[in-house]
């Protein structure tokens, strides 16, 4: 019996999607590749443990994938928040990646699917108002974050090319925000007070888990379909979600806010290196028509909704007034009670 | 939705007429509703002005104890959304903040520059136009006056969405501000999907070179790009409406320039006017100059088909015919105009 593979199991998205495949699947149909264990509730799941990041690491990949008779792959071991640590995870993206692929290629794996970021795109203020697939990553971005995303995507293609039994589908994300959400953005909406750029009022994306979800299950179920961006129903801007979370905005001038930034970072304070304010600065709205017409997939929240369901889930026990409001509106009680 | 979400829960009811008995009369159903409704709609009202009020007189009141963290959160909410609606579409066009600007906008088109409209019955009723402009004076008004123009003087009201300079899309304050009233910032990629959604568009093809020209140069229309507009018309079959605007060029003269100064805020040039910058922000403030808005007869590229877009000679002579029309149209103007402040 032909198994999925997923690595990146401790991972937010790895770890939800692990149960939904569980629960359509069955236990015996799908594998963990991770270097901790999946969580002991999800019982029968197959589990290898696998640094990708190891030399040698491809070599094991192609005797676990021939032995559990994979043949479809899903690769979440990515990092969504940034860390301090660039080489490691320069090693994990870009080089786990290179593994993974390398393995999949040799085993025979029939479909490899990557889970990126719509933030691969990067923010600029050239961008065109809806992003399309045929865009290429910045991979000259000046974020190492950025950059060994589209190096893992550069990865996949270049065996996909060489290998062509081997099907890519490079999922691009929104923004993840909703329940069970922690990254620094959901960091950030926790404070009080939340610095912004004078000046500037970008659109957002916000995906809920669920809708993410259900995009991950169609692309296994589609099959290799290339680059596919997942996006929300609509955008909303980044002072509408602040304010709607009910957080003091600090407006600072531009020109001062990257150098303070990076050093809030480099101290070990901030949140995110100065460069990602590039994205509280300049859209990155991707266009999801591609997911529409190739994977039948259409996204069940907005941006809105899913700021909201995180808030009901960040202060369950008092209620923003974001949502006490949404209580009494026409649309919003379902997703609260969800 | 978004209406009802600006529940402020103070001042609630007081509004509220006692309600009378419904009576058994025929027809008194309907007259419930409709006062029912009449109310509801009073009570929008009011509740939108009460949350910006509500919110300054509580922290006006509580004086410094009104410093913490939560009710500040609450005057910046209201604050912002007493200037900006909770949903803005695809493109980031804002109804309320565009609302909001409209009096101030409206003042700058019937007062201060007194626009005079001609010729708008070329702009289609319905489905994609591509309306092309000259461009001049300095700041981007020039593009919020045709939008009010449309929209003001067109019988359908159209959104005329304007294609904003990356320049104008990367400066604070500018940025939202245009994207706020339905700019988008020109792209081959933006131009093209918008028009295939039939929506209008105005475009200032000269670009830089044309907002940016000094006063010597003022009416001589500087090259239209690489005719990038044309390529999007010839492959939506979109019809072009050249547009000449009059007024606009000396609002702001230019008399020299600094790129220099520019260089370090990521501008691509630094006007120097007989006020700016040494009146510093008063210099800001544009000459009331008497503007007209000429559009014309639409262009109509249907005849060559979307593979013209291919032939680089056939786009650039077409861009170059329709920089000579808005040259001719400008001339027209500037042989009739007597003064440039009464027209």
């Amino acid at each position: 019996m032909a198994r999925i593979a997923l690595t990146g199991t401790a991972s937010f998205l790895g770890g939800r999607l692990l149960r939904r495949l569980v629960a359509a699947r069955g236990a015996d149909a799908v594998l963990a590749v991770d270097i901790t264990p999946p969580p002991t509730t999800l019982q029968g799941v197959r589990h290898r443990m696998l640094d990708l990041t190891l030399p040698g690491a491809d070599r094991r990949l192609v005797e676990v994938f021939r032995e559990e008779g994979v043949d479809t792959v899903f690769h979440t071991a990515f990092f969504t928040t940034p860390r301090r640590d660039t080489s490691y995870s320069h090693e994990l993206e870009s080089i786990g990646t290179l593994h993974l692929a390398a393995g999949a290629a040799a085993a025979g794996v029939r479909h490899l699917v990557l889970r990126s970021f719509t933030a691969v795109y990067g923010a600029r203020g050239q961008n065109p108002s809806f992003l399309t697939e045929e865009k290429r990553p910045d991979s000259g971005s000046r974020l190492g974050w950025v950059r060994d995303k589209a190096e893992a995507e550069e990865h996949a293609f270049s065996f996909s090319r060489r290998y062509p039994g081997l099907g890519v589908t490079v999922l691009r994300f929104a923004t993840l925000l909703g329940p069970g959400v922690h990254t620094f953005y959901t960091r950030l909406l926790s404070k009080r007070a939340v610095a912004v750029l004078l000046g500037y009022d970008p659109l957002l994306q916000l995906l809920h888990p669920d809708d993410a979800l259900d995009a991950a299950v169609l692309a296994l179920e589609h099959g290799p379909a290339q680059v596919v961006n997942v996006v929300p129903r609509t955008a909303m801007t980044l002072l509408t979600a602040l304010h709607l979370a009910d957080k003091v905005t600090l407006p600072v001038p531009h020109p001062a806010a990257y150098p303070l930034a990076e050093l809030w970072w480099g101290a070990g304070v901030g949140e995110a290196p100065g460069a990602f304010l590039d994205c509280a600065r300049f859209p990155f709205v991707a266009d999801g028509a591609k997911a529409r017409s190739t994977l039948g997939f259409e996204a069940r929240h907005s941006s809105r909704e899913a700021l909201e369901a995180f808030l009901a889930y960040r202060y369950p026990e008092a209620r923003p007034p974001a949502a006490e409001e949404l209580a009494v509106s026409e649309a919003g009680a379902s997703e609260l009670g969800a | 939705m978004s209406d009802m979400a600006k529940v402020v829960p103070i001042a609630r009811g007081r509004r509220r007429a006692p309600r009378p008995k419904p009576k058994a009369e025929p027809g008194a159903l309907e007259q419930r509703v409709h006062e029912l409704e009449q109310e509801l709609r009073v009570e929008r009202q009011a509740k939108r002005a009460d949350s910006l009020l509500v919110a300054l007189a509580r922290a006006v009141s509580s004086g410094a104890g009104a410093l913490d963290w939560a009710s500040l959160g609450r005057l910046q909410r209201a604050l912002y959304f007493a200037w900006h609606s909770e949903e803005t579409d695809a493109y980031g066009a804002d109804a309320r903040f565009a609302e909001r600007l409209e009096p101030f906008l409206e003042f700058l088109y019937a007062m201060w520059w007194r626009v005079e409209a001609t010729g708008t019955e070329h702009v289609p009723a319905r489905g994609a136009g591509l309306v092309v402009a000259n461009h001049s004076g300095v700041l981007p008004y020039d593009g919020l006056m045709v939008q009010l123009a449309i929209k003001h003087e067109h019988p359908a009201r159209r959104l005329c969405r304007m294609l904003a300079l990356d320049m104008f899309a990367l400066l604070p304050m500018l940025a939202p501000l245009l994207s706020k009233s339905g700019s988008v910032r020109a792209s081959p990629e933006n131009a093209e999907r918008l028009l295939r959604e039939g929506e209008l568009l105005g475009v200032f093809p000269e670009g830089v070179k044309g907002i940016g020209k000094r006063y010597r140069e003022r009416y001589k229309l500087a090259r239209f790009g690489r005719g990038g507009f044309v390529r999007v018309a010839l492959r939506t079959g979109t019809p072009i409406i050249p547009c000449a605007i009059v007024g606009a060029e000396e609002i702001h003269p230019v008399v020299g320039k600094a790129d220099w100064l520019g260089r370090p805020f990521g501008l691509p040039y630094f006007p120097l006017t007989p006020t700016f910058p040494w009146l510093g922000p008063l210099g800001l403030l544009p000459l009331p100059t008497k503007w007209s808005i000429d559009f014309g007869e639409p262009i109509d590229l249907g005849e060559h088909g979307p593979e013209g877009a291919e032939d680089p000679i056939l786009v650039n002579r077409i861009a170059e015919s329709v920089r000579e029309t808005i040259q001719r149209m400008v001339d027209g103007r500037l042989a009739r105009r007597r003064s440039i402040w009464f027209g």
